[in-house]
């Protein structure tokens, strides 16, 4: 990668960051943990003459709550995700997520903007954003833009970021007393693994154990991570109980059989879709349990 | 190339650097601190762990430009000043969680961070802290062995000086 890199800046706000994309345009790329990045630049994939580094801007650092809503600012590391003590109680699947990433060093560096950004199937903070219908709150030099996480990630490693733009932070609503949020990762062992397969399920239910909403998403299960709109449809306006549990995995499996049609992964996935789904989904139940007992 | 200024072990030093050097680079090239390893270069191995403002990172996938303004502490800042090894050091070598050593130095520094923020860990906070670094030789259990010994002395010196501990708890 000698010789490529041309000029490298060291972004202390956001502003700085902005007015430095909208002069370089496509000639620049952000540079946050690096720890994919610095990779793919080695390994020659990527060769950006500007590099805009963004891991010492304090302000889109931040994780906070206002009225019910969180905002998540894009280069909170993984490691500030996991010690949170918003992430502590009810959110902790998105915790959970984090502390499923890479090793006690990548979780210091890599960035929740990161993985979003980047887009890859196996992106492990993806699937309990989207299940928690996250919007993306987009920002260039001249405009801000805001969009649902889902339509932001549009396929294996693609997004709708333009080249001027930078992802300032992500927002959702926290729980409520009677939702839920669950978070399953199948990986090979348990540190620096990338995920086989995971989801993540959010629910809410109302006094009779009826599904109100359900939101679940998946990674690693397809070219991107994705909602499985599906199973939410049927899902809706059932009674939570074994049979509809039983029913829903049965339609995982039918879905995942048809979308890896032909890849050896397959055989396998078919089987561990159904157990990851159960495990993310109790998680999610606890909730309902955890509440009902208080 | 571009002028830059790092603070390595407390020390301040401005050299000239490429564009995409990484700080691992600095660190063992430019600094000749060669006690930090390249193992993968992919952040897989935790060879290359040093700590940045006291989190360990692996310095393969940080680039130089990127830790201007940040505090560096490599192995090289471990011994003290009258020449003796640092408790967790030592621990290390009586403990036999050496072998070819290359992992060596970023167990170490995973173990300082660890024990700089949390004295008193349990098995589980040391398999954890250490589940960034691999070692082929040893199997982890004399290594998990040493950073308990290491907290122990760390925290008997402490009682003996009755001088306040550095981080939290």
């Amino acid at each position: 990668m000698r010789d490529l890199v041309q000029n490298v800046y060291q972004a202390k706000d956001t502003e700085t960051a902005l007015n430095l994309l909208n002069q370089h345009q496509s000639e620049a790329k952000i540079l946050a943990g690096g720890t994919d990045l610095i990779i793919q630049m080695r390994e020659g994939n990527v060769s950006p003459p500007v590099l805009i580094d963004i891991s010492s801007i304090h302000e889109t650092r931040e994780i906070k709550e206002q009225s019910n809503t969180i905002e998540l600012g894009s280069t909170a590391t993984f490691t500030d995700i996991e010690k949170h003590i918003l992430f502590n109680h009810c959110l902790s699947a998105i915790a959970k997520a984090a502390r499923s990433i890479g090793s006690p060093q990548i979780r210091n560096r890599a960035t929740v903007g990161g993985n979003l950004c980047n887009a890859s199937p196996a992106a492990d903070m993806l699937p309990p954003l989207l299940a928690m219908d996250a919007m993306v709150v987009l920002k260039s030099k001249h405009q801000t833009r805001v969009l649902p996480l889902s339509e932001f990630v549009t396929g294996k490693e693609q997004t709708l970021l333009q080249v001027d733009e930078l992802l300032e932070k992500i927002r959702f609503q926290n729980l409520t007393s009677n939702e839920g949020l669950g978070f399953s990762k199948l990986g090979i062992r348990n540190a620096l693994a990338i995920a086989r397969l995971s989801m993540a399920v959010y629910l809410e239910w109302d006094e009779n154990h009826m599904c109100k909403n359900v939101r679940i998403a998946s990674g690693a299960l397809g070219l991107n991570a994705q909602r499985e709109w599906d199973v939410e449809r049927f899902m809706k306006g059932k009674h939570l109980n074994n049979s509809l549990f039983a029913e829903v995995a049965a339609l995982l499996e039918e879905s995942t059989m048809k979308r890896l049609a032909g890849r050896n992964t397959m055989n396998f996935k078919r089987y561990a879709v159904q157990g990851v789904f159960k495990q993310a989904l109790d998680e999610a139940l606890e909730g309902m349990d955890r509440r009902k007992d208080s | 190339m571009k002028k830059a200024v790092f603070n390595v072990n407390n020390k301040e030093y401005m050299v000239e650097i490429e564009e995409d050097l990484r700080l691992l680079d600095l660190i063992r090239n430019t600094l000749n601190l060669t006690g930090t390893k390249e193992g993968c270069g992919e952040g897989e191995c935790g060879a290359c762990t040093v700590l940045m403002d006291g989190e360990v990172v692996n310095s393969c996938l940080v680039l130089a430009f990127q830790a201007e303004g940040k505090k560096i502490e490599t192995i090289e800042n471990l011994d003290r000043e009258d020449g003796t090894l640092h408790p967790i050091q030592q621990a290390f070598l009586e403990e036999g969680a050496v072998q070819c050593g290359f992992c060596t130095p970023g167990m170490v520094l995973s173990a300082k961070s660890l024990l700089d923020k949390n004295p008193a860990p349990s098995k589980h906070d040391i398999r954890e802290s250490i589940s960034g670094n691999l070692c082929r030789c040893t199997g982890y259990n004399k290594i998990a062995e040493a950073i308990e010994k290491a907290a122990e002395t760390l925290k008997k010196e402490e009682s003996d000086s009755g001088t306040a501990r550095r981080g939290t708890k």
